[in-house]
């Protein structure tokens, strides 16, 4: 009984330490190289805003793992939409945000982020990286960076601002409007491509 | 009577679309009359907000500059103080609780009447805690995401909780208790002063949020949803919890969270 006890222990371990394969120091040094190199960069940097935005683009590009993120937003809807549908909505999206982000960067100049520790995902493979931004007066913004480890490449897959999921707004933002929309998903990619100019 | 109907339409009307909303887990009885009543009220508020409340907010900006905007943010948010101690309190957060007494006696009165946040660089950083959180503790359910007139985004127990803290703000008994026309055009400035101060700070990230949602009601009513998150967790559950509300699962389809 006792061997029994100790072999069911022993594969729960292994079993839970194949999931931990991105360790927190590994994971808070990424997220402290995505920040770092955008503080340095990007915002403190004394170039164009053209040349700004190239450089924005690069680090969403290497650091974010949007295809992952871009499958989850479209949730339901990415099974039945066509391999076409799919690469259009990735880029639509990924266009969109970094624009969007692109602009409103600026706003961290001459802030730093301050590191607190990590936090475990119930999913493999991924970990929460915790930390807060003073943005001025009143309470730190609290910014959390979820990272995936796919293969000992770090991506982040999620950002969460003071509680709110950046990919479960998206989500629930995208599939109210295909189910609503005539056309769907195309209705969408549209949309966003609109927007993303 | 009459008097407490003037502050609540006061109220109700100034706080306008100062709240940041947002939305997930709608009840699915009868989810598509309320989402259609929601859908409407939302558009009612943004109309009124695009018409009146944002031209006036955008006025407001140009003639203040951001350090007063702060001290007005600051002086607001250090009269919620005291609402913070009482529900910390409840929700049984002793160090919490201290932490917000201190911090509503020292910014008081070396902050200025609550201007300058002394406490915050005494590493006391403010522990927001509100009725609505409290009544969650006491698994008091959260109810259906609801669109209030002017108000915005809410749930049946938040608006409760909004309720209840405002009976532990200073303007509150200004309005209710003193008889003076002086005092009372005061508390009422202040609460105008309050909203459109939030109005204005939301500004750039409201209307970047709309300019990027295709569906803004949706969005909203997300972000709202996932942000009282973190002030509420249902008995307390959120403590025991292994992972925090943010923590989905990538390959799940979790229907519940789309409308």
């Amino acid at each position: 009984m006792k061997k029994l006890v100790v072999f069911l222990a022993s594969f729960l371990f292994f079993a839970h330490a194949s999931h931990a394969a991105v360790t927190p120091s590994q994971a808070e040094d990424f997220i402290k190289e995505v920040t770092k190199t955008g503080i340095e960069q990007i915002i403190n940097s004394d170039v164009s805003q053209a040349e700004k935005d190239k450089r924005f683009e690069k680090l969403f590009n290497k650091y974010l793992d949007l295809d992952f993120i871009g499958r989850f937003v479209l949730g339901r809807y990415w099974k039945t939409s066509t391999p076409q549908q799919r690469k259009d909505f990735i880029n639509a999206y990924r266009e969109l945000n970094i624009k969007t982000w692109s602009k409103r960067f600026d706003e961290f100049k001459g802030k730093s982020f301050n590191f607190n520790g990590t936090s475990p995902s119930n999913s493999a493979n991924q970990i929460f990286v915790n930390t807060t931004v003073n943005m001025g007066e009143g309470a730190p913004a609290k910014v959390v960076w979820r990272v995936k480890d796919t293969n000992g490449e770090l991506k982040v897959v999620d950002i969460i601002i003071e509680n709110v999921s950046l990919a479960i707004t998206a989500r629930n933002e995208y599939t109210a409007y295909i189910k609503k929309a005539p056309n769907g998903v195309d209705d969408l990619i549209a949309d966003l491509k609109k927007r993303g100019q | 009577m009459k008097k407490l109907f003037g502050i609540l339409a006061m109220t109700l009307l100034i706080s306008a679309c100062a709240t940041n909303p947002d939305g997930t887990k709608l009840d699915t009885s009868g989810e598509t009359k309320l989402e259609a009543y929601n859908r409407a009220m939302f558009n009612f508020n943004y109309q009124l907000d695009k018409k009146v409340i944002k031209p006036v907010a955008k006025g407001y900006k140009a003639v203040t500059n951001q350090f007063f905007r702060d001290r007005v943010t600051n002086v607001f948010n250090n009269l919620e103080e005291p609402a913070d101690a009482i529900n910390n309190l409840l929700q049984g957060n002793l160090k919490d609780s201290g932490v917000s007494v201190t911090r509503f006696a020292v910014n008081s009165t070396l902050g200025l009447l609550g201007m300058f946040d002394v406490a915050k660089g005494w590493n006391m950083p403010r522990k927001k805690a509100d009725f609505d959180g409290t009544m969650a503790k006491y698994c008091v359910p959260d109810g259906p995401f609801v669109v209030m007139p002017v108000i915005g985004p809410s749930t049946p127990r938040y608006l409760a909780g909004w309720g209840v803290d405002s009976l532990a703000s200073p303007t509150f008994w200004a309005l209710y208790d003193v008889d003076d026309d002086g005092v009372q055009a005061a508390a009422y400035g202040a609460y105008a002063l309050k909203y459109l101060n939030k109005r204005a700070e939301a500004m750039t990230l409201l209307d970047d949020l709309e300019k990027n949602s295709v569906d803004f009601y949706t969005t909203m009513k997300s972000a709202f949803m996932q942000n009282r998150q973190k002030y509420v967790s249902l008995c307390g559950a959120e403590k025991d919890a292994t992972a925090p509300s943010y923590d989905f699962d990538f390959d799940e389809d979790f229907d519940d969270m789309e409308e």
